[in-house]
């Protein structure tokens, strides 16, 4: 298993942290802001709790009815990008080259991953392959 | 109620009627609806259905018949269903209690959900109380996504170790085929360079009158390229097998009952034990329908197959758990 795995479960009561935490995401890619950087960096191999990675403040993408919500996401290094599955089916986050892989990813189940060299990274869900997306770390 | 029949939705396949009136699709939805059994039968590549009936007794004594079970997806618990686990063992009563007891049972795979510890232990122990001689196993993606397959092979791989393998039962062949290892982005169920060259060679020896049974997942032909519910390299085995007289596909992976009739080649998809999957192209993607609860168990179900020596065909009976 790759040591950026984290996958935490998600619970409803922080579900408006974690929309927050979007909107907050969206708003640093968008100014440039090196994103990710206030929350706190769980490590390699840890497993998160549900609060800490609330308070990250990193891009989220959401997987609902077998889609990435931002199949294109481009993001400053250094960034923490969390995948969100919202749906009722089990998925993957997986890069093409396995720079990173998910668990199977529950409904409700995150996983994060921390980019830290410029590139593009493109992923699929290896359960559904038709699902894909790419970060464009710069 | 429309998305209820949908689950029992034909392929497109031209409507063949049972020669009381009543067309495939309309024996279909009374089945979704009344959760009865319906039996197809195959002869020299014409498909005609009938209902079951007191007259079924009447036929000539069954050579040997087997079980289909697919999907069980053991460790989910989404809305769809909160007792997967139940329906499951549900699932395996029905078996028991067959007679005559089925000779062999074939999952088409997603046996488990998320390949969690212990999940394939509680299908194989569940399949152990049957009557069945042998189980095979064919894998989903559910099944190897994970560790590429490694558990799923380590179990079920067979002589060789490949997971696809062919055996002879009765003067039917039957093969087993996985077209869900190595998914790339972007593509679809695949089969692979290595498995068609072994199918090709593994068919060469066989007389045209010999009937084929081919198993796999993800449905060998093009259910729904645009979910996924295709297998990219299917044309290219199906290629192997056209000349012979009378071959019968069973897939499982979309959750619902279609067949298709291409020449001598019948295609038919199945029942889950698990949840429900929407009709091709109903809604924005494929996942599991949440149904109301009362008729849950009219949407899941499993499938014997029974085979007469001589006649070539197969006789398919797909019932809910209702």
């Amino acid at each position: 298993m790759n040591g950026n795995n984290r996958s935490v479960r998600v619970r409803w009561l922080w579900r408006l942290a974690v929309l927050g935490a979007v909107v907050f995401g969206g708003v640093a890619v968008a100014t440039g802001a090196p994103a990710g950087q206030s929350g706190p960096d769980t490590g390699a191999g840890q497993r998160a709790q549900p609060v800490a990675v609330a308070a990250q403040a990193g891009p989220r993408i959401e997987i609902t009815k077998h889609k990435y919500s931002r199949p294109t996401l481009t993001v400053p290094a250094g960034t923490t990008v969390t995948w969100l599955n919202r749906d009722e089916d089990l998925h993957t986050v997986v890069s093409t080259t396995l720079a990173f892989k998910s668990a199977g990813l529950e409904t409700d189940e995150a996983y994060s991953y921390k980019f830290e060299k410029p590139g593009i990274y493109e992923y699929f869900c290896t359960l559904h392959p038709l699902m894909t997306g790419k970060v464009i770390v710069k | 109620m429309n998305d209820d029949s949908a689950y029992a939705r034909d392929a497109g396949s031209p409507e063949v009627s049972g020669g009381d009136g009543v067309d495939r699709r309309g024996f279909l939805q009374c089945m979704a609806w009344a959760g009865t059994g319906l039996v197809w039968t195959v002869a020299g590549g014409v498909l005609s259905s009938r209902a079951l009936s007191p007259a079924s007794a009447a036929e000539p004594a069954l050579d040997f018949s087997f079980v289909q079970i697919s999907d069980t997806h053991i460790g989910f618990k989404g809305e769809a269903n909160k007792d997967a686990l139940g329906t499951f063992e549900q699932a395996i009563a029905r078996i028991k209690v067959l007679d005559p007891a089925p000779s062999f049972i074939v999952h088409t795979g997603d046996i488990t959900h998320t390949q969690k510890a212990g999940a394939f232990d509680t299908v194989t122990e569940a399949l152990k109380g049957t009557k069945a001689e042998r189980v095979f196993y064919i894998p989903g993606e559910n099944d190897v996504f994970a560790d590429g397959g490694k558990e799923y092979l380590s179990r079920f791989g067979g002589p060789a170790g490949t997971g696809w393998q062919s055996f002879d039962y009765k003067g039917v062949h039957f093969i087993g085929l996985i077209n869900v290892l190595n998914f790339k982005a972007g593509g679809l169920g695949n089969l692979g360079q290595t498995q068609l060259d072994w199918l090709k060679k593994d068919v060469e020896r066989l007389t045209s009158s010999t009937p084929v049974v081919v198993f796999a997942h993800v449905p060998l032909w093009a259910v729904y390229p645009k979910w996924g519910w295709v297998t990219d390299d299917g044309e290219q085995a199906l290629s192997y097998l056209k000349r012979f007289g009378s071959v019968t596909v069973l897939n499982g992976h979309i959750h619902q009952i279609m067949q298709k009739v291409e020449g001598n080649i019948s295609f038919h998809t199945a029942l889950s034990t698990a949840f429900p999957q929407p009709a091709p192209g109903a809604g924005e993607g494929p996942g599991p329908v949440k149904v109301p609860a009362e008729q849950l168990r009219s949407v899941l179900g499993l499938r014997d197959v029974s085979y007469v020596q001589g006649k070539s065909r197969l006789a398919i009976v797909d019932s809910t758990l209702a």
